[in-house]
This record gives C-alpha cells, sequence and structure tokens, in this order.
C-alpha cells in the first residue's frame, strides 16, 4: 500500500478540480445518510415515546370482563348480559394457578371532583381492589397507594390522578389530608398518583380519582359487582396460557359458556406488546429500506461521476502507468478517491443529522420535561460511519476496476 | 541492450492494420540511436513495444537480458519503472501537480518516502536547469521547460535506457537543440543508451546512428559518428 501525504494531497487536488461536480456528487451521499439518521432518531423517539406509556406497567398482565353471550348456554339464550362479581375474582385467586396477582377495579363517571372553589370537570372515580397497586404501579408523587385496611373498612379515602391533582392543588402542595368532594361526598386524599395511560378500559388514569373499590360499591349500591378482573402471571409463565382457564372459572358460575369469548371478553398486554413490537419492527425495516434507498441513489451516483472522472483521466492514468504504476496502485488511488469522497460526505450528513435529532430532542420532552431520546444511537451512527466507508469503496470498484484496465500505452494518446 | 528478432505487429481495432511486418533490430549498451521514418511508418508502433507500452503479436524482444514476452502487468510496470526513462512529444506532464511532484512521481511508485524523492526530484531539476522552476505548474512553463521536467522524470530513477518518441515535434527549433544537446550530454557523460523517434531528420542527424523504418521494416541503417565534427565543419 503506498498511501502517504502526496497520496491524500492528491486525492483532495483530483477532487477538488471539479468542484461543482464533486460537491453534486457529494450531496448525494449526504442527503441519504442525512435522511437515515434523521428517520432512524426519529424512529428511536416515537418509540420511546409509546413505550413510555407502558412505564410500570407489568406486560405479563390481562383484563377480563363480561359481555354479552354470543351462544346459549344451560337453558340460558344468547345475547344476555351478565357481571362480574368479586366472588370471580375469588375463583380466579383460589382456583387459577400461574398468576403473581390477581385484582379488580370499578368506575362512576360524571361526578366531577371539588376542592374549595376548583373543580375538575373531566374527573371520573375508580375503584381499586387493594391489590391493583401490583398490576399497575401507581408512581406515586404523594402519599400512599389504597391499602386493604382502606378496602374492609369501605373507608372514604382517595388517591388522585396527575391532572386531577394539578386542576385542585397548587404546585408543589402536598394535597394528603386535604378533603376533597366527590358527588356530595368528601374523600380524603392519600395519594398522588402520576401512573402512565396503559391499558385503558376505563378511562385516563391522570383524570381518575381513586377510592377503595368497596367504597364505591357501597356508594353506589353495586353489590359485589365489578368491572373487570386484572391479572399478572408468575414469571416464566405466559398470560395467554392462562387466559382459557381463566374465562372457565369466570363463566361457569355465570352460566355462560366457557367457550365463548364474546361473553367473557379478555385482553391481555402481551398481545398488545407484541402487536407494538412488530409494528415497531416494521416501520424500522421501511425506514431501512427508504433511507438505504436514498442512499443507494447517492451512491450510484459517486459510481457514476467516478466513472466519468476515470474517463477523463485515461491518459493521466495512462502516463502514471507508464512511468512505472503498478495495476493496484491505480486501483488504490480510484477506490482511495472514492472513499474519500463517500465518508466526507456521509459523515457530514451523519453530523448534521445528529445535529437535527439533538435539537429535536430538546424540543420534544414529556410532562416532566424528560426527552425521549430523539436521538440515533452511537450504535446506529457507529455501523452507518462503517457504512458509508464501506458503500465508497463499493462505489469505487467499477471505476477503479475500469482504471486498472487502462493501459499504458494510452499516455501516447494525445488529449 | 536491446534485441529485436521478426516483431510483428498488427493493430486489430477496426480493419487490421499489420504496422510492424518483421523488424530486426539491436541497439547496443551506450548507443546514441535515432529512429527515422515518415509519418505513420510504424516509429511509434515500435517504440511502444521498446517500452513495453504496448505489446507485440510475433517475434521475440529481450530488453537488458530479459525476454520480454506475457510478461506480467505488475512486472512491466517495474520493468518500465527501473529500466526505463520515456520522453514524449506531448511531454505528458500531470497538469495538477507541480513540477518537483512529477519528477518525483516514478520514485513514488518505488516506495521511495517523500522526502528523500523530492530531494532527489530538487537535484534532477537543478542538473536541468529549472531548480527555480520546481514549485511551478506545467501550465506556468514553456515547452521547452516542460521537455526538461520531463528528462527530468525519465532520469530519476536511473534508467538503463531512454526512449524518446518526438522529443522536440512540440518545441521550436531553438529549443530543440537545446533538448538534443541535453540527450547528446546524458550520452556522452554518462554512456546513457538512447532512442530517439523522429520523421525529421535534422533531429536524427544529432545522434549516432539512424535507423530508417519504412512500410513496417528496417531500412537501411547510417551511422553517423561524426555530426558534431561535420557540423562544426559546415558552420565554419
Ligand atoms: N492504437 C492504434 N490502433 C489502430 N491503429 C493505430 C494505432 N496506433 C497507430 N495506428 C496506426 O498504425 C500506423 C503506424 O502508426 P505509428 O506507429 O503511430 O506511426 P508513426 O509514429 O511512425 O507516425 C498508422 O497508420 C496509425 O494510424
Ligand atoms: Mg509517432
Amino acid at each position: 500500500m503506498r498511501i502517504d501525504r502526496d497520496t491524500v494531497e492528491e486525492i483532495i487536488k483530483t477532487i477538488t478540480q471539479n468542484k461543482s461536480r464533486s460537491l453534486l456528487t457529494a450531496f448525494g451521499v449526504f442527503w441519504g445518510i442525512l435522511m437515515l439518521v434523521i428517520l432512524l432518531g426519529g424512529g428511536n423517539g416515537v418509540q420511546r415515546m409509546i413505550w413510555s406509556n407502558f412505564d410500570g406497567f407489568a406486560t405479563n398482565s390481562g383484563f377480563t370482563w363480561a359481555g354479552n353471550t354470543s351462544v346459549p348456554y344451560k337453558g340460558f339464550k344468547k345475547g344476555r348480559a351478565w357481571d362480574v362479581t368479586l366472588d370471580d375474582l375469588q375463583n380466579v385467586r383460589k382456583n387459577v394457578s400461574g398468576l403473581s396477582h390477581v385484582s379488580a377495579a370499578s368506575a362512576h363517571w360524571g361526578t366531577p371532583p371539588i376542592y374549595g372553589e376548583k373543580k375538575y370537570s373531566d374527573g371520573w372515580l375508580r375503584g381499586n381492589e387493594p391489590e391493583y397497586q401490583y398490576i399497575e404501579d401507581p408512581q406515586l408523587v404523594y402519599g400512599r397507594s389504597i391499602n386493604e385496611i382502606d378496602y374492609r373498612e369501605c373507608r372514604k379515602v382517595c388517591v388522585l390522578g396527575m391532572n386531577v391533582y394539578e386542576a385542585l392543588f397548587e404546585k408543589g402542595e402536598d394535597p394528603c389530608g386535604k378533603r376533597i368532594q366527590v358527588d356530595g361526598i368528601y374523600y380524603t386524599v392519600v395519594g398522588v398518583s402520576n401512573v402512565q395511560e396503559n391499558i385503558n378500559l376505563l378511562g385516563m388514569n391522570k383524570d381518575a380519582v381513586i377510592i377503595p373499590l368497596s367504597t364505591l360499591q357501597r356508594t353506589y349500591n353495586e353489590g359485589k359487582v365489578v368491572y373487570y378482573i386484572a391479572y399478572t402471571a408468575k414469571p416464566g409463565v405466559k398470560v395467554s396460557d392462562v387466559e382459557s382457564k381463566i374465562r372457565e372459572v369466570v363463566a361457569i358460575p355465570n352460566y355462560v359458556s366457557p367457550d365463548d369469548k364474546e361473553g367473557v371478553r379478555q385482553i391481555n398486554a402481551e398481545e398488545m406488546f407484541e402487536m407494538v413490537d412488530t409494528l415497531f419492527g416494521a416501520i424500522e425495516v421501511l425506514i431501512w429500506l427508504v433511507g438505504l434507498g436514498t442512499l443507494l441513489a447517492g451512491i450510484i451516483g459517486v459510481s457514476n461521476i467516478m466513472m466519468v472522472t476515470v474517463k477523463e483521466r485515461t491518459v493521466e492514468i495512462g502516463i502514471r502507468r507508464a512511468i512505472g504504476a503498478q495495476p493496484r496502485d491505480i486501483l488504490q488511488q480510484i477506490l482511495a478517491e472514492s472513499i474519500l469522497l463517500t465518508s466526507v460526505a456521509g459523515m457530514a450528513g451523519i453530523s448534521v443529522g445528529v445535529g437535527i435529532m439533538q435539537i429535536m430532542d430538546t424540543q420534544i420532552v414529556d410532562d416532566m420535561g424528560n426527552s425521549f431520546g430523539y436521538q440515533a444511537t452511537f450504535g446506529s451512527v457507529v455501523s452507518l460511519t462503517i457504512l458509508v466507508i464501506v458503500l465508497g469503496a463499493v462505489a469505487g470498484l467499477a471505476p477503479a476496476m475500469r482504471a486498472m484496465a487502462i493501459k499504458p500505452v494510452e499516455a501516447m494518446h494525445e488529449d | 541492450m536491446i534485441h529485436l528478432t521478426n516483431i510483428h505487429k498488427t493493430y486489430n481495432n477496426g480493419a487490421p492494420l499489420h504496422v510492424l511486418k518483421g523488424i530486426d533490430l539491436d541497439i547496443a549498451k551506450g548507443e546514441f540511436v535515432s529512429i527515422m521514418g515518415a509519418s505513420g511508418s510504424g516509429k511509434s508502433t515500435l517504440l511502444n513495444i521498446l517500452g513495453i507500452l504496448d505489446n507485440y503479436d510475433e517475434g521475440e524482444y529481450y530488453l537488458a537480458g530479459n525476454l520480454v514476452r506475457n510478461l506480467s502487468e505488475s512486472k512491466s510496470a517495474e520493468f518500465r519503472n527501473k529500466l526505463i526513462g520515456f520522453i514524449f512529444q506531448s511531454f505528458n506532464l500531470i497538469s495538477f501537480k507541480n513540477a518537483v511532484e512529477n519528477v518525483a512521481l516514478p520514485l513514488f511508485y518505488q516506495g521511495v518516502s517523500r522526502k528523500k524523492r523530492n530531494i532527489m526530484a530538487m537535484e534532477y531539476l537543478d542538473k536541468l536547469g529549472l531548480k527555480d522552476w520546481a514549485q511551478h505548474m506545467p501550465s506556468e512553463m514553456s515547452g521547452g521547460q516542460k521537455q526538461r521536467v520531463a528528462i527530468a522524470r525519465a532520469l530519476i530513477t536511473q534508467p538503463q535506457i531512454i526512449l524518446a518518441d518526438e522529443p522536440t515535434g512540440a518545441l521550436d527549433s531553438k529549443t530543440s537543440v537545446e533538448v538534443m544537446d541535453i540527450l547528446k550530454t546524458l550520452h556522452k557523460d554518462d554512456n546513457m543508451t538512447i532512442v530517439v523517434v523522429t520523421h525529421e531528420s535534422g533531429v536524427a542527424n544529432e545522434t549516432d546512428k539512424i535507423i530508417h523504418i519504412k512500410d513496417g521494416l528496417i531500412g537501411k541503417i547510417t551511422e553517423n559518428y561524426n555530426h558534431d565534427f561535420w557540423k562544426a565543419a559546415s558552420s565554419k
């Protein structure tokens, strides 16, 4: 390998000899890489943004609730409505193995919480069974969750969703011990929850006033009715594998066919995560396809221009061969030119792309001012850098082969 | 130094053109010869074969004892680099390199370090009276200066033979004389083997031996050792 300062100087000279042409060529590569960095970085950000919605949520969790039956069963006609109750909750706890937590929740809408002069009209009441906190991490900002004693004694206590807290209290004010009013009943605030929006069967968690399930049932005369049963599977157990057992345990005492998937409705997070995961996988493939397509166009441009350049430099290359350049010297020279042109353009694209993502990252933040990571990962920057070098070599290959084939006698042909 | 027997060359791009039809030629070490002939007679074709710039179809060619046939591309490149110095009609300098870089280029392909090859290039430019032009680009130099740069480039590898194709073809008569004087000095002082291709009898007359080529064959060979004597005599 004969590469020294002259080689580098020479490459720069040949590239700068036809500035506008080199710039145009380089721009193709620059643009391709820029697109790729922005797409990859943007993709990362969107992905994190969506995943952040699932923060603190047990991925191996699921829900079961009552639907209208779709088949007749034990003398009951189809189309019958029924309710899931606390008895069903106990049955699932007792009879389904493989679950680590089982809980239930209920809701009451249209009763906005009031504190002093302030009122939050989007608010709603949510009744949680105490074990619910192990299924959905409440991410407490103040105080505590609904506990066993609250539940047993049907206490009038509540945990506020973030929006409710912000609407009713001053920023930074500890609301614990304060009493808010919902539907004419006073509840003592025991905590504030910043729980993220997960799979929502009832309403936005941010807008909820969470009270003990028992309190809600008693207040609104709902007896033992719950709106759904929620559960998480033990490590190593897939929720989807225990779902049919849960359906059976819930269905039979309620005279619903254990095979009636419309009568006993179920959803699990695993399926949701898988769906989102597959979606992101597809998006990433798409990003690479689009980005690489753009990049490929740039690379073909480089290759074409190098081809023209080699043709124009036939006599010069002939002279070099005449005075003793080996074919591989010529090959190296053209490859080095292509790699330098491509990687300078590519690295400019990477830098500008990373810069743009940096700006986006500081602009797009969550409620807490945290960024979502709109940024090409370090790994993808490294692989892109390697990619442009490799692509430079690929682009230069055909022109270099052509240059190598130039005969020394070409030096004798007048230009 | 050069030994050719029955060399044939046909160009096959387009209608086949049989240019060299059996060349037999010997050039000894230290000879200063010219190959003379009309335009299109095959002089350049012959010189290209001598310089291993092109291949031949038939016959044998020995250069400094080496059989030049079926040489690999890299071996012929090495021979050109180490054994031969080329001088061309159109100088064939690389336009975006200055004088010293042009002269140093053959050493670059030998892997000589940048510092060393630039020192040597400066020495050769100095020998040819171009020390002050070292940093100039070819476009800034006259024809005679460019040809002297080319000669310096041909000499820098200390070749065994200089091959020149119409070295004065692009020069006016005054600089032509200068260039021929340089070649004569190289021959006289360094006993360099030199082959000059020309269609001008005036140029051929400056060499010791004139080889006439006609219709692809060697015609008469004229001894011309006393050219300087006759020139001196006629100018009296
Ligand atoms: N590369 C080539 N392809 C085809 N014909 C050529 C080529 N080079 C030279 N010729 C032809 O061969 C003949 C001899 O050319 P050349 O050796 O250059 O003659 P000279 O140098 O004596 O003028 C000419 O007719 C020329 O047109
Ligand atoms: Mg000629």
